[in-house]
């Protein structure tokens, strides 16, 4: 909605670069952390912010005790790899309905964080559907993949779907809960618009309410239609940035044929 | 504060009465109209030559009532820009005396400025407020060429602009939904055309605009800041005129004329635009496919019956269209109603009786691949008002009244015709909002005046519906379902208003007021520009009424012989249950919207110089306002106060017209004001591949400062019989300045590495000419 509103007012206007001098801010840890029903490793990655002005390298918090406990006495401790900042799972295994406990202690202080893991729906189909023309115009064909699913009825879920086309990963972040759909078996169109001969790779994710609040607003924290972009609501805790999702996933592909 | 108000009033209100008992006393009463068009007229100065310093003016319906001893007289009528008449009267009993006043003529330089008319704004009790003659305002340069009351209206001091392409502004730190936008009478709740570009009020329908910043009289309420209190032309109940124009983007078109000469008038009014014209002709086939207008219409008519009542009936209507191809429509647009019923009872007792419809809503629908969806929403009011003005002497006025409004809001409806979406509706709510009030203008001495009113305002939230309370995280503790009719919460405020005026001399006077408003209807909005998805909430178990507290003062001086009029006015304003968002607030079709808001306080001060030159061929004003607005919320930057979103330091406006001769006049305005405060990140990370902005504080930076000049020039052409024509040719931001509409952040596309900041801006230069005419 906003996003059509906004190209009206666009039309008419003009843009450029413009210098501000930011403030800078001390260093804050981000961690991001992801544990799936399929097999590990399970990875967790720990960097920090920059100063608005500097490149994006992002320095890797290293050295810091990692550990991924669930609810039934399970706890993995996580060892860093040869990448600075990335650590690994050595034993812990994803299962539908555990909760997992996220657990980082750096530089004295600790950051804890806790996902459950929501029972599977069954990615059923992927569709692509074919469109001529567009919002943009022009006469143009254009492919969009559509995941089938049957949402259940019973409960709140929450999607993530992650999309790879010719093996590059898409960094957008796509996410949807069933607040509009309940109950309904749909099929959920991937905003990317592919042709023919791409070959495409769907994920999608069923994850939690603290995952998925996470990544919708994440999306806000950058956006130019509010008037108060703030940080993303992070499930972590003591402050830290970034989210730490139990999710189950599942992969369907397709090549775009004419 | 409250209870010593009372007993003031109740004070005032006895020694009136044991005043009129003591001698023997006559009331002359009587309607003021324009001579032409029989056009009521507001403000009307009635003052007797035999006595100094008494006098009265009329109100709203061009009704006047004084009350004098048993004597001969010399009564005169004076109003700026028309001549003065003068009525010998010999009072023995009640007389009435109706007045046509006749036009001194076009220009207002040679209008004999005398009378105290002049000097309204030394002499006036009420603090704050400025009325615009549309008539005299007309000359001001503006946007695409298209006159507009509200735009004008944020020349003023104390009145901010929020911006490019925003109709929405800022009354002394409050924000844009605390302004009480009424057309005769009516509440306007989005007053905004193309996402803000235009106001709904059509000049040509236009009579009269007060604004009100401090002081409220008693019968105004529901919103903190202020009130825009706009009336509709009557049309001319003489003879039928047809006006019009047409511009670049729109066209206009006015009838008016008499039902029955002398006894009533009518009056429509229309507009349309056309930029989607140009739209047309794009190469690109979505924007040929793409709509873009809005079209409104004005009508009013009106009926004498007999020598004490008149009726009234005015409607406004309006609609926005914007769709882009078949894949995306929303169209939004306001309708209000008003009925009215004049009566006098008799030489003294004045009433009006309302009845008041409201409505707005919007619909969205988008069509694409696999959607078919709809959004709609409404607020919707029926409303009563009757009040009464009464006249006891020529020393008092007294107003008193009560008003009862239903509102039903539905906040938003999805509707899915036939794809994957579920239908989802908002629960419709429902409220009661009631008022009694009285108030007392009283001359103490021929230098004191008072002003003391009381306003009790009660606000019901009913049923039918499941009402959820939310505790301070935002998640649901209990809720309850009440049925239709059944009152799930009640607010009982009282809001005193109170006004002094003390006459230093004939020429300068020192003012002071306090009021307390309540507002009980919130917007919730999360948007920069004008937003036809803007959501109004009422106060309930979870959302509490918001309460301004101000007191201001001000000195108000005039110069030769009131050619100049001077003054410098002060207030300090608190305000409590200010609402803001969570991070990540969802706002649009949220069934538990309340659980997304946070409260706290507000704090508000400012000074606003206002310099203006009434007459002559060089007129205009020149305005600056200095101000802070603090907010203060739980949960935000800390807890600390911080600058509101309308915190705009320093505002300077100057509006210049001159009159080189009957056919030719220029004006040029130029306004500045400091960039307001918002969010800038500090930092910024990576989460999966993206990179993210950490923020430190909320507005803590500010947009760059806003500049801007237009200039205008008027062509009268010659007048054929009736038909006059007439050129307006006006430059919109002259200098070309690309003032910042918004400034976002983003990855620097030819180099991974870097973020960058992009300024957008809305408007450089834009020249418009438009032809008006008249016959």
């Amino acid at each position: 909605m906003l996003v059509a509103i906004s190209y009206w007012l666009l039309a008419a206007s003009c843009q450029k670069v413009i210098n501000i001098d930011l403030n800078s801010a001390s260093p804050v840890i981000v961690i991001v952390g992801n544990i799936s029903d399929q097999p590990g490793p399970y990875v967790v990655t720990l960097n920090q912010t920059v100063n608005f002005s500097l490149p994006n390298t992002f320095p890797p918090v290293d050295g810091a005790f990692v550990t991924i406990s669930d609810n039934t006495g399970i706890v993995d401790t996580l060892f860093e790899t040869a990448t600075p900042g990335t650590y690994h799972t050595k034993k812990i295994m994803g299962i539908p309905g555990r909760t997992y406990t996220l657990t980082v202690i750096s530089n004295g202080q600790t950051y804890t964080s806790a996902s459950t893991m929501p029972q599977l729906v069954t990615f059923d189909t992927l569709v692509v559907q074919q469109h001529i023309g567009g919002f943009r115009g022009g006469n143009d064909t254009s492919y969009t993949p559509n995941v089938v699913f049957q949402d259940p009825a019973a409960v709140a879920n929450y999607y993530r779907f992650i999309e790879t086309v010719n093996d590059t990963l898409q960094t957008n972040i796509d996410c949807i809960d069933d607040q509009y759909f309940n109950g309904k078996y749909i099929a959920y169109p991937i905003r990317h618009r592919l042709n023919v001969g791409d070959s495409v790779k769907i994920e999608m994710q069923c994850i939690d309410k603290g995952a998925y609040t996470y990544l919708t607003t994440v999306g806000e924290a950058s956006g130019s239609t509010n008037v108060t972009p703030a940080n993303p609501v992070s499930n972590i805790s003591n402050n830290a940035l970034g989210y730490f999702s139990a999710h189950t996933s599942q992969y369907r592909a397709t090549q775009i044929k004419r | 504060m409250s209870i010593k108000n009372t007993w003031l009033l109740a004070v005032l209100l006895l020694s009136n009465i044991i005043v009129a008992q003591a001698q023997q006393k006559f009331t002359i009463s009587g309607t003021i109209k324009d001579s032409a068009s029989g056009e009521e007229l507001i403000g009307v100065l009635v003052s007797v030559r035999e006595l100094e310093a008494t006098g009265v003016s009329t109100n709203e319906y061009g009704f006047y009532s004084i009350t004098l001893n048993e004597g001969s007289y010399t009564l005169l009528y004076s109003y700026l820009g028309y001549k003065i008449d003068s009525v010998k009267i010999s009072l023995h009993q009640n007389v009435k005396q109706n007045i046509r006043l006749a036009n001194a003529g076009e220009s207002l330089q040679e209008v004999h400025v005398q009378g105290a008319k002049a000097n309204e704004n030394v002499t006036s009790t009420q603090t704050g407020t400025i009325s615009l003659d549309v008539k005299a305002i007309s000359k001001i340069p503006v946007f695409f060429g298209e006159k507009d009351v509200l735009k004008t209206m944020q020349l003023l001091p104390g009145v901010i602009s929020a911006g490019d392409g925003n109709s929405g502004f800022y009354v002394r730190g409050g924000a844009s939904d605390q302004n009480l936008i009424l057309l005769d009478d009516a509440p306007v709740y989005n007053a905004s055309h193309l996402l803000g570009f235009f106001s709904v009020f059509n000049s040509d329908a236009i009579k009269d605009v007060t604004l009100y910043k401090s002081g409220m009289p008693a019968q105004f309420g529901g919103r903190l800041a202020s009130v825009e209190d706009i009336k509709m032309n009557d049309g001319n109940d003489q003879t039928y005129h047809l006006s019009g124009g047409i511009g670049f983007i729109a066209s206009r078109l006015n009838f008016e004329g008499p039902i029955k000469k002398g006894k009533g008038s009518f009056l429509i009014a229309g507009r349309r635009t056309y930029a989607d014209l140009f739209l047309k002709l794009s190469n690109n086939t979505a924007l040929k496919n793409s709509s873009l207008y809005f079209y409104d219409f004005n009508a009013k008519g009106n009926y004498t019956f007999g020598d004490k009542d008149r009726i009234y009936i005015s409607g406004y209507f309006g609609k926005d269209v914007l769709g882009a191809d078949k894949l995306f429509g929303v169209n939004w647009g306001n309708a209000t109603g008003t009925f009215r019923w004049n009566h006098i009872y008799g030489p003294k007792l004045f009433s009006n009786t309302s009845v008041i419809y409201s409505n707005y809503n919007y619909n969205i629908s988008i069509t694409a691949a696999n959607l078919n969806l709809g959004i709609q929403s409404v607020i919707k009011d029926w409303g009563l008002k009757e009040e009464f003005q009464y006249f006891p002497s020529s020393k008092n006025k007294i107003l008193f009244g009560f008003n009862g409004t239903y509102h039903t809001i539905v906040p938003g409806n999805l509707v899915a015709n036939d794809s994957i979406f579920n239908n989802t509706n908002i629960q419709t709510r429902y409220a009661l909002e009631g008022s009694v009030y009285a108030s007392d203008e009283f001359k103490v001495s021929e230098r004191l005046r008072f002003m003391a009113g009381i306003r009790l305002t009660s606000f019901s939230l009913m049923g039918a519906g499941t009402f959820y309370n939310y505790d301070a995280s935002g998640i649901a503790s209990d809720s309850a379902k009440y049925s239709s009719g059944q009152f799930v919460k009640t607010y009982i405020n009282p809001e005193p208003r109170f006004n002094a005026n003390y006459m230093l001399n004939e020429v300068s006077s020192i003012k002071a007021s306090y009021d307390r408003n309540v507002q009980n209807l919130h917007l919730l909005s999360n948007s920069t520009s004008s937003n036809p998805t803007d959501l109004w909430i009422p106060s309930s178990n979870n959302v509490k009424p918001e309460i301004a507290d101000q007191f201001s003062v001000g000195y108000y001086r005039n110069f030769d012989d009131n050619r100049y009029e001077f003054s410098v006015e002060t207030y300090y304003k608190i305000m409590q249950n200010q609402i803001d968002y969570k991070n990540g607030a969802q706002l649009l079709l949220n069934q538990s919207v309340e659980s997304q808001l946070l409260y706290g306080n507000g704090r508000s001060y400012g000074a606003e110089f206002f310099f203006k030159k009434k007459f002559g061929k060089l007129n205009g004003w020149l305005g600056y306002t200095y101000s802070k607005t603090e907010i203060q919320i739980p949960g935000i930057n800390n807890g600390n106060w911080y600058p509101a979103r309308q915190d705009i330091t320093n505002d300077v406006d100057v509006v210049v017209i001159y009159e080189l001769n009957d056919k030719w006049s220029f004006s040029a305005t130029w306004i500045y004001n400091t960039g307001y405060p918002v969010t800038f990140p500090s930092g910024k990370y990576e989460v999966d591949g993206n990179v993210v902005y950490y923020y430190t504080s909320r507005n803590g930076y500010r947009m760059p400062d806003y500049d801007r000049m237009d200039v205008g020039a008027t062509f009268k052409c010659k007048k054929h019989g009736h038909f006059q024509g007439e050129w307006a040719f006006s430059v919109y931001n002259v200098y070309d300045r690309w003032n910042a509409y918004s400034i976002t952040f983003q990855q620097n596309p030819n180099n991974a590495q870097e973020t960058q900041a992009v300024l957008t801006s809305l408007f450089g230069i834009i020249p418009s000419v438009s032809y008006n005419f008249k016959f």
